[in-house]
């Protein structure tokens, strides 16, 4: 494949600009996160970019599956066993032209998860692709791989399905990346312990919320609570609201981006909404992605909107970036 | 970042200060459902004890953007705030938006009825469109407390049916009617208590509101004295 020439020599490195890494998460199994993520890597690959999808779920792996191919040879799980250090070389080319699969099949069952070491290593790998957009697939929960993921991402996308239980694990999900995001990235030594207080839901201090939090550090120490309140803005959740049933869904997520602003103090942005479609079911089933199957369906037309919203940011670094590859295929539907 | 407690109005709204009023409109329509009781995108984040506060400050907000008049009063008094801030605080604030130190002269003891159902109170939204057939009052008429009273008798009115609509404390339209000007609060709330009264009672609101504030105005004390600010922060 094209893979093999691009490889070739240190040219790519300097031609290339870095991929743009987007984490698709969301809290609860269940609510078509894998689902989006399979058929939005498709719509973005049939949008002219090169994408690259990574399974990051080792629990649950079955990203292959949504994007209907055979589990490849070698994934994410050589990785983690240290049978393969470069995971450049995991990313398998799909039937899908532009789409390569790093999938997170046959994990260890004794010990699935990559260490902490492990995990900034792959992310520094994910980031060296020759790809435009690396599409990671989350796990549900909130277990601290999960988490780094979504924090080293550029762009974090969050799914939420109009119903209480995926509300409150969305929620529990912004509110880890909150916590987590902001001891990692402040730098001052006592804020980092308050933000570890208030990590414990039930803390001596009474921090309840984000916001608790942002007075407390101002209280502490006003110069650094001006640091963290900037740091803030850097956790921006782009939201997709699947399987909406009806308007009020659909207006959920306005509500939902307005309670990002009121209680975690963060900007969001509401991606879109896919509806809820038997044809998802069928595809499922028929293991082939909805955007291909069924492309005139709703819910694909829906996906494609998202797609073409995600893929305005590569479009434009694209556009100020010198010639990338000049075998590059002619984009299909640029409607931007 | 500001706490619920310090947005001013439009940032309650997260609407831009130069918002036209069907955009105050739509996002007051957002905001009602979003944190209506019930409402599932309030799972698990907000107390009820929160949602009780915010749910009341948007209905405030709502109502002195959504009236002309008392809007270009606040959007006045937040100027004035704002330059005192820089004055102040050397500029550390200047944002294009200013904290609302406006002082709420609401006093403590009279409170919003917290379990009145609150509605929208927009004379385009189709619950209310019966409340929109206007009295045919000359240009001239006066509105005092007097007038308003019998138009709500005319109607067959309970105050408590007002409050509920508009979610002003039946004390205080009591005191619109019976014309206490001085128990009262600011001009820029009595033009919205007016102007929703009005409404509910199938006046036309801005003929009202300029009568009735006419009065009121010319009557109230030059310097009202700074009540207890209700949502002061600690």
């Amino acid at each position: 494949m094209k893979t093999g020439s691009k490889k070739k020599g240190a040219r790519t490195g300097t031609e290339r600009a870095a991929p743009r890494l987007i984490a698709l998460g969301g809290g609860k199994g269940g609510i078509g996160k894998t689902f989006l993520a399979a058929n939005l890597s498709v719509a973005l690959s049939r949008l002219g970019l090169e994408v690259v999808a990574v399974d990051a779920d080792l629990e649950g792996s079955n990203l292959h599956t949504c994007l209907g191919v055979e589990p490849p040879p070698m994934s994410l799980a050589d990785f983690v066993a240290d049978r393969e250090v470069d995971v450049g070389k995991l990313a398998a080319a799909t039937s899908i032209p532009n789409l390569r699969l790093i999938a997170a099949t046959h994990a260890n069952l004794w010990s699935p998860q990559p260490s902490d070491e492990q995990r900034v290593a792959l992310v520094g790998h994910l980031r060296k692709l020759p790809a435009d957009i690396v599409l990671i697939d989350l796990g549900a929960g909130t277990h601290p791989a999960v988490m780094d993921y979504y924090l080293s991402a550029d762009e974090g996308v969050v799914v939420f399905a109009p119903e209480p239980t995926s509300v409150e694990n969305g929620y529990s999900f912004m509110r880890a990346a909150f916590y987590r995001g902001m001891h990692r990235w402040m730098s001052d030594e006592p804020l980092r312990d308050l933000i570890a207080q208030a990590m414990d839901q039930h803390n001596e201090r009474g921090i309840r919320t984000p916001l608790d939090l942002l007075r407390a550090a101002r209280a502490l120490d006003p110069a650094g609570g001006r640091r963290l309140e900037k740091l803030v803005h850097r956790l921006r959740p782009r939201i997709i609201l699947n399987e909406a049933r009806s308007a009020t869904d659909i207006k959920m997520g306005f509500a939902i981006k307005s309670v990002c602003l009121k209680y975690f103090g963060i900007e969001a942005d509401y991606l879109g909404y896919v509806n809820h479609d038997d044809v998802v079911r069928k595809s499922v089933l028929a293991r082939k992605p909805l955007v291909l199957s069924h492309p005139k369906s709703d819910a694909a037309i829906y996906v494609g909107r998202i797609a073409r919203k995600l893929a305005a940011g590569s479009f434009r670094s694209k556009a100020v970036r010198p010639k990338a590859r000049s075998n590059a295929p002619a984009p299909t539907h640029r409607k931007l | 970042m500001k706490s619920i407690l310090d947005q001013n109005f439009y940032e309650l709204l997260e609407v831009q200060p130069d918002a036209p009023t069907d955009e105050i409109e739509r996002a007051y329509q957002i905001a009602h459902s979003t944190y209506d009781t019930g409402s599932l995108a309030l799972y698990s984040v907000f107390e009820e004890g929160d949602a009780v506060v915010l749910r009341e400050r948007l209905d405030t907000a709502y109502r002195v953007l959504s009236d002309s008049a008392s809007r270009r009063e606040y959007d006045a008094a937040i100027a004035a705030e704002c330059a005192e801030v820089d004055l102040e605080a050397n500029g550390n604030n200047g944002g294009s938006v200013g904290p609302l130190e406006i002082e709420l002269e609401l006093p403590l003891e009279i409170e919003f009825e917290a379990e009145a159902e609150p509605q929208i109170i927009a004379s385009s939204s189709v619950e209310l469109g019966e409340f929109d057939d206007f009295e045919d009052d000359p240009e001239d008429t006066v509105y005092d407390g007097d007038r308003l009273r019998r138009a709500r008798l005319r109607r067959e009115l309970e105050l408590e049916h007002i409050a509920s609509i508009t979610k002003i404390t039946p004390t205080y339209l009591s005191f619109l009617e019976e014309d206490r000007f001085d128990d009262l609060p600011a001009p820029v709330y009595v033009r919205g208590f007016v102007t929703a009264y009005a409404r509910c009672v199938g006046l036309d609101p801005a003929l009202v509101a300029r009568s009735y504030m006419e009065r009121f105005e010319s009557t109230a004390p030059p310097k009202r004295s700074r009540k207890k600010n209700l949502f002061a922060r600690s």
